[in-house]
């Protein structure tokens, strides 16, 4: 099987049905790289959310906000057939890259506690995170067998959500 | 995002950025004792995406060090150090890169040719603005760069990638420099210029 990978970058969502896909977002710093997968038909998603909040007006890119991102990215899940109640989160990101300057302060943080208090209001569970810290990260969520990974700087990619055959009757 | 400034906006943006380089270069050059060279600056604009693939390969190590601007113009100057390069300044100055103090020395790099760098953006303009004091960090390089566009990216999402590189004689070690104004601030350099 051919794989091929989608970059989304900062403020850019995708979602895909396709075995051999595979959705990236590279050098995840504040940003919070979220993948909502459905195990059961395969289907994944992945946005790259780069702030917590969206001002009142409408935004140039909307899908940079969280509020905004994560409602966007469900939509085009279902319409991939996934279903929004057998969904599960896995959060990659929100690192304070430069501790102690002003300015880019604690936004990692602030995108974390937006994506963390949607998921829980649209009561979709987090099955794992790697987030926090001073160190960037990349995610990559393997769309065949809902596999994400997370790779720190300097590291190799470790697994945070493994979508087995056994697990995929576990959740059917 | 196409860009929606004129080739003589650009080349105005790009003299700046080449006069803010050039004072940057000397004040480096004083610091090292060795003669500094400077790269044709290019000026950019790009949303930020696009900004952090042109800044390069997204998981390539990098040394960032990053000086907010405060007053007329609010933004950010990012200078962007390959770690073996930031290695070897570090011993032109005497110090060893394993040691505690060599992210200082880093920090006092940047400090230095961060505000010359943002001082000659003042005199050209003729605005009131200051460096904050630096913050280092050594990571991916698409998250060193995504990092300092998400502090601009509530108010906007278009980065004025003004790019040039400082290159140290002998030595083959280079810094390059990244300037992103706030929102507004692309406009407000253009006026001062006489080219709003």
């Amino acid at each position: 099987m051919s794989v091929s990978e989608t970059m989304v970058r900062m403020g850019e969502l995708a979602a895909s049905s396709a075995s051999g896909h595979v959705l990236v977002s590279l050098g995840l710093g504040s940003c919070i790289g979220l993948a909502l997968v459905d195990r059961r038909l395969s289907v994944a998603g992945l946005a790259h959310v780069v702030l917590p909040q969206s001002p009142g007006h409408a935004p140039e890119n909307p899908r940079k906000f969280a509020d905004l991102a994560v409602p966007e990215l469900i939509l085009q899940l279902e319409a991939l057939g996934a279903r929004k109640h057998r969904l599960e989160a896995v959060l990659v990101g929100g690192a304070a890259m430069f501790a102690g300057s002003s300015g880019s302060l604690d936004v990692g943080q602030r995108n974390e506690a937006a994506v963390l208090e949607l998921l829980k209001r649209l009561r979709i569970p987090v099955r794992a995170t790697a987030t926090g810290g001073i160190r960037g990260r990349t995610i990559r969520v393997d769309v065949a067998t809902s596999t994400v990974t997370v790779r720190e700087a300097g590291g190799t990619n470790v697994d945070l959500l493994v979508g087995t055959e056994h697990e995929l009757e576990a959740v059917s | 995002m196409s860009t929606q400034y004129s080739e003589l906006q650009l080349d105005a943006l790009r003299e700046l950025a080449n006069i803010g380089s050039g004072t940057a270069s000397t004040a480096l050059s004083t610091m090292l004792g060795r003669s500094v060279d400077i790269s044709v600056p290019t000026a950019r604009v790009l949303s930020f995406a696009d900004a952090v693939d042109a800044a390069g390969p997204g998981e390539q190590e990098m040394t960032g060090i990053v000086l907010g601007i405060t007053g007329d113009m609010t933004g950010t100057v990012l200078l962007l150090i390959p770690p073996a390069d930031a290695d070897a300044m570090c011993r032109m100055l005497g110090v060893e890169p394993t040691d505690d103090i060599a992210l200082s020395a880093l920090g006092e790099i940047g400090n230095i040719v961060g505000t010359s760098y943002i001082n000659a953006l003042a005199s050209m303009t003729g605005m009131h603005i200051e460096p904050t004091p630096p913050a280092t960090a050594t990571d991916m390089l698409g998250a060193i760069v995504e990092t300092v566009l998400a502090g601009h990216a509530f108010s906007g999402d278009a980065a004025l990638m003004l790019d040039s590189n400082l290159l140290v004689e002998g030595e083959d070690c280079s810094i390059s420099f990244l300037l992103v104004p706030d929102a507004g601030g692309i406009e407000m350099l253009l006026s001062r210029l006489g080219l709003g």
